[in-house]
């Protein structure tokens, strides 16, 4: 049986780990409450440039866009978007077990995708694997990313998509549905598979005036030069709006991990104070014997 | 006439103004003043110039379309930024974004840093024989 100071001592450090425990979980909780602003402050965005488009291939339906036609697949690029940093549950390993099991049916070899990994575990694992990467730095997915942050990689793929370099480009994400649920998703970038924005319903899609006309926009300086300048930037929008699905989900995780690490911390440190009161009462058995063992002899 | 920016951390900019000249480096410089046609642009750099009673703002735009309809334009900008001047707001957002890319590499390398530590650490430590 362990001795009583090693029973405290454990104790003690089992009482501070879920210290660090319990405030990673509180962090993880406000920066959790942020990530979720941060979606909520970008939907109006992604909503109106949408409708731009949509008003714009309305115009003519002979108007259309590389990245709007599907064509016969060479090379794929994936997007793996993870952490920076550990400690969040299942949160990666579940986007790299997601992406593994796809290639394993979708792809012969290795030489018939690249990667674009965005996150320092993510670039990790396709170094460990000897993925081909499209990024030679690690872009670092962080609290408070920005365009300007992942910019050089978005606007290489877009180049590279093109002119022809990849044919496709997946993307595989974490899709936050709330802080227990988080769904790993993976989805088609470009050539974005059902045209979003041609409005087959009649409805909503394209503005309209008050009478309930479609309203006739004047292109400056032409519906073709806005949609070439718009596609790009609505697939860097969409690819966005994934990265701050996948920050809330990680933080939703790791508020998870850290909330059932500290409860288990917890439930050690009874058990752990059971061995040691069982201890200590030995410890006194003991001496009771000595002591009346003592006496007796005395006697 | 009302102008909304919009920038992925929200709504930058809502105001009433009297008319706004919007200059691109793509698609030149023209004004839109109160009750225009609908109109849809783009803009890849430029700015801005919000005009009120004689007072002028001005608001760099990077990666940014543009509508106008009722009287209303929308602005969706990737970066926005609001200023006095077009210069020293384009400066400004120039400046931010230089350090926003310099601060990422430093990360970059103070992580990998910590990370090598930790992996000597751990190994000094011995912890996977305990």
């Amino acid at each position: 049986m362990a001795s009583m100071r090693d029973i405290k001592q454990r104790i003690n450090a089992t009482d501070k780990t879920s210290q660090i425990t319990k405030a990673m979980h509180m962090v993880s909780a406000s920066k959790l409450r942020k990530a979720e602003r941060s979606i909520y402050a970008f939907r109006p965005l992604a909503k109106r440039l949408s409708k731009v488009l949509s008003n714009v291939l309305s115009t003519d339906s002979e108007l259309t866009h590389p990245m709007l036609e599907a064509r016969d697949i060479h090379k794929t690029a994936y997007i793996i978007i993870s952490s920076d940093r550990g400690l969040a549950g299942p949160y990666n390993n579940n986007t790299f077990k997601a992406f593994q099991k796809h290639i394993d049916t979708a792809h012969e070899g290795n030489d018939e995708f690249v990667i674009i990994a965005l996150g320092f575990k993510a670039f990790n694992f396709a170094k460990r694997n000897g993925y081909t990467l499209m990024n030679e730095d690690v872009i670092q997915v962080r609290d408070d990313i920005q365009f300007v942050d992942f910019q050089p990689i978005s606007d290489r793929f877009i180049k590279a998509y093109l002119s022809g370099e990849v044919d496709k480009i997946d993307v595989f994400y974490n899709e936050y549905i709330n802080t227990l649920t988080q769904n790993v998703n993976h989805q088609t970038l470009v050539p974005l598979e059902s045209n979003p924005f041609v409005d087959t319903s009649g409805k909503g899609a394209t503005d309209t005036t008050e009478e309930g006309f479609k309203t006739m926009y004047v292109y400056e300086p032409s519906p073709s030069n806005v949609l070439y300048q718009l596609m790009p930037m609505y697939v860097v929008n969409t690819l966005y709006g994934m990265i701050l699905e996948s920050k809330a989900s990680e933080h939703a995780s790791r508020m998870t991990a850290m909330k059932s690490a500290t409860d288990n911390a917890k439930d050690l440190i009874e058990t752990l104070q059971l061995k040691y009161n069982r201890a200590r009462q030995n410890a006194i058995t003991i001496e009771l014997t000595d002591i009346i063992g003592g006496s007796e002899a005395v006697n | 006439m009302n102008l909304v920016v919009f920038t992925p951390e929200g709504e930058l900019y809502n105001e009433t103004l009297d008319y706004i000249v919007v200059s691109s480096k793509n698609n030149g410089e023209f004004a839109i003043l109160d009750n225009h046609a609908p109109l849809i642009s783009t803009i890849d750099v430029g700015y801005v110039k919000m005009v009120k009673d004689g007072d002028v703002v001005y608001s760099v735009i990077i990666n940014g379309a543009l509508e106008n309809r009722d009287s209303t334009v929308n602005i969706i900008a990737q970066e926005a930024h609001v200023g006095l001047n077009k210069d020293s707001a384009m400066d400004h957002l120039n400046t931010v974004r230089k350090e926003r890319l310099e601060e990422n590499r430093r990360r970059t390398k103070d992580f990998l840093k910590a990370e090598q530590k930790l992996k000597e650490n751990i190994k000094k430590a011995q912890a996977s024989k305990q």
